[in-house]
């Protein structure tokens, strides 16, 4: 009720109660040491707490005094329309004001009390919804005396009103039916609405009005003449006065920034637009058309997808690659300082690792001297062995480079001997993953012997133990061969002990230019395969018996007690064909010979070699000199031929085993490798031709059975029987660069 | 059909389990956490407690490495980052729909 002092409204303690609109009083937390009074003007959800000073709705309105006792009583700065206030409408107010207006019309300071008493306990106080009363429009008006300037609130309070107004409106409903009628419609022309007008400042020298404007234009001159020293006018400033200025606080809400104009985000958003892949163009062009696009960017938030299900996403394409990819760094980190050393790169030493306790160093010193001499001398030194689960326990039996991808190894498991045999294996590795293969193909039987094609560089052809050929791909992920000998009717019937990819120049008939697999078996036939219906073949030679002359002689008349041959062809073990002219290659039987023979030729050799005496394992042509090749064989030799000569040139032996497998080296025209039983061997025609230059024994146990050189660097990959293929790298060997033999 | 496709995703399974156990078994790995995209971890060989951590941190490193090279250029987008620190190295593949982490200790 209007009247009722301040003090008798706060001794009534704060409750959450309704108010009168225009006697809402409460506490509200404010600077400490004052009392402040608040006002519930008009109803009003208040939130939170209420620091601003408000207005006590008392006809004796408080005043604000400070220091120096002058008067800083805040001027109201809003003053709702009364009109505005109407009950009908209260409770759309409300909820406009939730949050906003209203609690800025809190915050601004009205007045502020100085009452002592009101230095009690601060609590915040809740403002329950009120009607407005006929009192508080008096009240509003005594307080709209002292409204400086309707703010802006106002009007918008006004506005408001009017809005909610006009929302009374019924409006007719506009039917179906109604918008194919035809309606009349009448133009009238309406009064005419003046909008701006600017009368003239200067007249005709014809018109009427001109003789009485030059009059009042005469007499104005006259009178500005006069004006000077005239007692009529009289100089005098004025002042105005200036408003004292007050600074108001704001809330706002807060303003949220968004980190959403990166250049990939309007590029990703000009893509999602549709606005074409075309216009690709610099940052400029793509702030301009962003503010187009930026309309249209909200219907492009991404919406939240349905999370893939965790088992999708571990079965993707992209994480199985991701994952391929992954072990290959993780094995590039441990294996960095051995793959270097193959790529005969500087090994880096890891900067952070704890370096490993070095062995005592007084011994070093005493072998200083012979460290200078032991770093010299020529050594193989194992940086890794290719090997995994699947391999252990399975014989080396022969290992290829892609003629296309030199880090790209493929390896034939299988045994040599006729008893044991056990399914074969063929393991394409890579030098990125030491740890597991490529590929893995499984067979039947025993792998014993396989190339890489040169002209399609993915295509590998593997020769069996039990006399088939296949073909793989190994590019795709197919575990079964792209085709195979068995449905051939001339399949060799034994082992197949070597094929080759031969690259004929110009071929036999003028017909077979390009690759064609040839292959030896221990059934005494050279074929010659090719795709005609599937994998068909003919006979190259067949490798026939031969006596020796000399003894023939001297066991005349033994002749006809000699041995009944259980066929009459001599089980071919290896051939090579001649590095420049592919017609001609050489064959090595079980019997120890070694024919020349031509592929014009199908019935006669052109020349035999006989030195060895037993079954010749290897047959390899230099590289380097196309008159000379090596042999090796069980009879614990290697032997060094010329062409032209039947005896061979050079002899070596070093120990009591069976030599299995000899290469020349790529890049030395005087070194090549054997490997026999139990250790491999490296000559260096160069330095020494009775012993080789480097001796690398086998761990015990295990038979060394197949040896390769790497191409293009200086390491040699043993394969032995237990399915581990070692990479060593030859150290310090010098080797003179002559390619020419003695 | 029905009964190829299945057999596929099983072996698929089987070969991404056995990459992974390949993987964990490398000298000096310490750990492999896989993400979703949404930063809860799928599968993983740490503790709950450094998983989740690593998932974390890892996510906002993302980011902000992607954000990076796209700003740079746009069509380029991020495929493998390494952390090289000095104890150990954290490597991420990161896609749309996860983040592979590894981390190893090739001194170990």
């Amino acid at each position: 009720p209007i009247g009722q002092t301040s003090d008798e409204l706060f001794s009534s303690q704060v409750h959450p109660v309704l108010f009168s609109a225009y006697k809402t009083v409460g506490f509200a937390e404010g600077r400490a040491g004052e009392g402040f009074v608040c006002i519930a003007g008009v109803r009003v959800a208040v939130v939170g707490s209420i620091s601003p000073v408000c207005r006590a709705i008392n006809i004796s309105l408080p005043q604000v005094f400070d220091e120096n006792g002058k008067d800083v009583t805040p001027q109201p700065l809003y003053q709702p329309d009364p009109a505005a206030v109407m009950s009908k409408h209260s409770k759309i107010f409300a909820s406009d004001t939730s949050g906003g207006t209203m609690s800025d019309f809190y915050s601004t300071a009205y007045q502020t009390t100085t009452n002592a008493s009101f230095a009690g306990p601060f609590t915040r106080s809740v403002f329950g919804s009120s009607t407005v009363s006929r009192g508080s429009q008096s009240t509003m008006e005594s307080m709209n005396e002292e409204i400086e300037d309707p703010s802006s609130k106002r009007d918008i309070s006004i506005s408001l009103s009017d809005v909610q107004v006009r929302r009374e409106e019924v409006k007719e409903l506009i039917k179906e039916e109604m918008l194919d009628d035809v309606v009349d419609r009448y133009l009238i022309e309406s009064e005419t609405l003046w909008l701006l007008h600017m009368p003239a400042v200067s007249v005709s020298v014809d018109s009427e009005e001109a003789v009485s404007v030059k009059e009042r234009n005469n007499l104005y001159m006259e009178l500005c003449k006069n004006r000077m020293g005239n007692d009529k006018y009289v100089e005098r400033s004025m002042q105005t006065f200036n408003g004292a200025p007050k600074t108001k606080e704001v809330q706002s809400e807060a303003i949220t920034m968004v980190d959403a104009a990166t250049t990939w985000d309007m590029y990703d958003s000009f893509r999602s637009a549709g606005l074409g892949e075309a216009a690709l163009s610099p940052d400029t062009d793509k702030a301009t058309s962003a503010s187009s696009s930026r309309i249209e960017m909200e219907p492009f938030v991404v919406p939240s997808e349905d999370e893939p299900d965790p088992e999708l996403v571990l079965q993707s394409e992209k994480f199985q690659q991701d994952l391929f990819v992954m072990e290959r760094i993780i094995l590039e980190n441990i294996y960095q300082p051995k793959l270097a050393a193959y790529r005969q790169l500087p090994t880096l030493e890891d900067p952070d690792s704890v370096p490993k306790v070095v062995p005592t160093v007084v011994s070093r010193r005493e072998e200083s001297s012979l460290d200078e001499e032991s770093t010299l001398t020529p050594a193989l030194e194992r940086l890794w062995s290719f090997s995994c689960e699947l391999t252990s326990g399975h014989n080396v039996s022969s290992m290829a480079w892609n003629k296309r991808n030199p880090d790209l190894l493929a390896v034939g498991y299988g045994q040599f001997d006729f008893k044991d045999q056990k399914s074969g294996l063929i393991c394409c590795w890579s030098l990125k993953n030491p740890t597991w293969p490529e590929r893995v193909f499984t067979c039947e039987s025993g792998v014993t012997t396989l190339d890489f094609s040169a002209s399609n560089a993915s295509q590998l052809a593997v020769g069996m133990h039990d006399g088939s050929i296949a073909t793989y791909n190994v590019e795709s992920r197919e575990k079964t061969p792209v085709i195979d000998s068995s449905d051939c009717a001339h399949k060799h019937t034994s082992p197949v002990w070597q094929v080759r990819w031969i690259d004929h120049e110009r071929g036999a008939s003028g017909e077979d230019k390009g690759e064609t697999l040839i292959s030896v078996s221990a059934d005494g036939r050279i074929s010659k395969w090719f795709l005609r219906k599937g994998l068909d073949c003919i006979d190259l030679m067949k490798l026939k018996r031969t006596r020796n002359e000399k003894a023939k002689k001297q066991v005349g008349d033994k002749e006809k007690k000699s041995e009944a041959l259980i066929s009459r062809q001599a089980p071919g073990l290896c051939f090579d064909f001649h590095p420049t002219d592919s017609n001609i290659y050489l064959a090595g039987t079980e019997e120890g010979h070694i024919h020349k023979c031509s592929c014009s030729y199908n019935e006669q050799f052109l020349e035999t070699y006989i030195a060895h005496k037993g079954p010749l394992y290897r047959i390899t042509w230099s590289p380097f000199c196309s008159d000379v090749f090596l042999s090796c064989s069980s009879d614990w030799t290697i032997q060094l031929w010329r062409q032209d000569l039947f005896t061979p040139v050079l002899g070596f032996t070093s120990t009591q085993s069976a030599v299995y497998d000899v290469m020349w080296s790529p890049k030395w025209a005087t070194v090549f490798g054997a490997v026999n039983e139990g250790r491999v061997e490296i000559w260096d025609l160069g330095a020494s031709i009775l012993d080789p230059t480097i001796v690398s024994l086998a761990s015990p146990g295990v038979k060394l059975t197949s040896l390769l050189f790497a191409t293009e660097t200086d390491c040699i990959l043993v394969g032995d029987s237990d399915g581990q293929v070692g990479v060593y790298q030859l150290k310090n060997l010098t080797v003179g660069e002559g390619t020419q033999v003695r | 059909v029905t009964v190829l496709i299945h057999h596929c995703i099983l072996y698929k399974k089987a070969e991404v389990e056995e990459t992974l156990k390949r993987i964990q078994g490398q000298k000096g790995v310490q750990g492999i956490i896989i993400v979703n995209a949404e930063g809860i971890p799928i599968k993983t060989t740490l503790d709950n407690s450094s998983t989740v951590q690593y998932a974390g941190l890892i996510h906002q490193l993302v980011m902000k490495a992607r954000s990076t090279v796209r700003d740079i250029d746009p069509q380029n987008d991020l495929t493998f980052l390494r952390v090289r620190s000095k104890k150990n190295e954290i490597m991420i593949a990161p896609d749309k729909d996860y983040f592979l982490i590894v981390i190893q200790n090739p001194s170990d």
